[in-house]
């Protein structure tokens, strides 16, 4: 079957002042239709350039390339192809709740009385009813999240990626906002691309979990999470779910190492701490 | 207001115990008589004023905001344009005071200019300000939604900007009173600039403190109306 989304032989090198740093090198992964993936990485490791060549804000470096449905994307044609989801949540403190949701769909060209219709019905789903002519400041972290997460839903593309979406937030109300991502998720059916710091996270979220090796990042370990779906909250405690919990551990901690090594080397060289 | 009511008994206070002469600072009481006795000419003075003040302040906020625009897209005229408005803002508007008179003659129009010409640069310089401030992730996120050039400065930029621009006309308010007044003193008919000039070579000294009073009440007024829209246009970021 045709992968939804397929990068192969991506890289990125960026200049910094005299140097050329390579930010990925080779990076190959393919996510099905339907697929939820989680991506694990050490800090630096490119997670955020990888994220700005797929939504199409960056171009890979020659060579490099991407195939949507199976077809060749030229570098310049990406943008408007991905639903993002990026980790500051960047609502407008000018516009309400209902607004700011439906910020993406009216770009996108959807009319705007439209678009306030299909955001109204859904905000039950997204725990958003009653609040949907408060304005951004009046909410709680958690809450802001969900009206990102319902902005980036309401953008209809096959493909979302949602860039460490709950880092932000409490371990209760992350555990709350998981489960509740999962069942928006079903009800969907979107492709997903989801970065995190928090294993638990990935495991508890994801078909597969990548792991991105430090820079230069490309994909060192793929990891097929064979638990029933819909995940139940005791998951986490499970014999699988703590033996995958083991080896990503343990690839995540060498890339880590590996990452802070490289990070007190170029401090050193350049000389500032 | 009990700060206010204090300095006004103050002053009443401080003339009749020091025995202060009526040449040096009238007593609170004759500069409100005197003002209330002239209400109708300075009535028709404040308005004249601040009609010139206020044309010229909605042409300095129109040129303000559209040079901030301009230069924030186009780098290179930044640079050229820039350092002239900066220059324009160092020399003293009295030095030009002559010149705008024999330009625009003796009526609204030269007073208007010199309002303009106060009030535009802290609008320029704070829209462009204000316009920067936009994040380069806000702009890659809207643009991962399909939003061009001027989308992104239509609904993110301009809105962001916003805040600083009210606190821009607060200040220019104030500067294009100023300016108008000053610009009456070149050649006006009516006008506050007018009472303050005519009471000032006719010596009638409690005449021009009741026309200093009310410039004083008249800038104050127009600073808490900007405030006022302010509160209303762009809400959710009032610092006073």
């Amino acid at each position: 079957m045709t992968p939804k989304i397929r990068l192969h032989d991506v890289s990125k090198s960026f200049a910094v002042g005299t140097r050329s740093i390579r930010t990925l090198e080779n990076v190959a992964l393919s996510l099905k239709g339907g697929d939820f993936v989680t991506l694990v990485g050490p800090s630096g490791c490119g997670k955020s350039t990888l994220f700005n060549i797929l939504v199409g804000l960056t171009a890979p470096d020659p060579g490099g390339e991407l195939f949507i449905d199976g077809a060749l994307q030229p570098a310049d044609h990406l943008l408007g192809r991905v639903a993002f989801m990026p980790q500051r949540d960047m609502l407008m403190p000018w516009r309400t709740v209902l607004d700011n949701a439906i910020l993406a769909a009216e770009i996108d060209g959807v009319p705007k009385a439209e678009a306030r219709k299909r955001a109204l019905a859904s905000l039950d789903r997204f725990g958003l009813r009653g609040f949907e002519n408060h304005y951004p400041d009046q909410l709680s972290g958690g809450m802001r999240q969900r009206v990102a997460l319902m902005r980036t839903f309401m953008f209809e593309r096959d493909i979302m990626l949602l860039d460490e979406p709950f880092g932000a937030l409490d371990a209760l109300t992350r555990a709350l906002m998981q489960r509740w991502l999962l069942e928006v998720w079903e009800g969907a059916k979107r492709t997903v691309l989801f970065i995190t710091h928090d294993i638990d996270e990935a495991i508890f979220l994801g078909d597969r979990v990548l792991v991105m090796s430090a820079r230069p990042g490309h994909i060192k370990t793929e990891l097929q999470v064979p638990l029933p779906r819909p995940r139940k909250p005791d998951v986490l405690t499970s014999p699988t779910f703590v033996d995958l919990k083991r080896t990503l551990l343990a690839a995540v901690e060498d890339e880590s190492r590996k990452a802070f090594a490289a990070t007190n080397q170029q401090q050193l060289q350049s000389g500032d701490f | 207001m009990i700060a206010l009511v204090a300095l006004m008994l103050a002053w009443e206070a401080a003339t009749l115990l020091f025995q202060i002469s009526a040449d040096k600072l009238p007593a609170l009481s004759s500069v409100l008589a005197t003002a209330w006795a002239g209400r109708a000419a300075m009535a028709e003075a404040v308005w004249t004023t601040l009609f010139e003040a206020l044309i010229g302040l909605s042409a300095g906020i129109a040129f303000g905001v559209l040079s901030g625009i301009v230069f924030s897209s186009f780098r290179l005229l930044e640079r050229m344009l820039l350092p002239y408005f900066i220059a324009s803002q160092a020399v003293p508007i009295i030095a030009f005071g002559a010149i705008i008179v024999i330009w625009f003659g003796n009526g609204i129009a030269s007073k208007a200019v010199i309002a303009f010409y106060l009030s535009f640069f802290p609008v320029a310089v704070n829209t462009l300000g204000g316009i920067r401030r936009v994040s380069k992730d806000e702009i890659g996120l809207l643009r991962t939604f399909g939003a061009g050039r001027l989308t992104i400065l239509w609904k993110l930029q301009l809105p962001t900007a916003l805040p600083p621009i009210f606190t821009a006309i607060r200040i220019g308010a104030g500067l294009a009173l100023v300016g108008a007044i000053v610009g009456e003193w070149f050649g006006a008919s009516r006008g506050l600039g007018v009472v303050l000039l005519t009471a000032m070579f006719d010596n009638q000294v409690t005449q021009l403190w009741a026309a200093i009073l009310l410039t004083g009440l008249t800038g104050t007024a127009l600073f808490w109306t900007v405030v006022a829209l302010q509160k209303k246009i762009a809400w959710w970021q009032t610092e006073v």
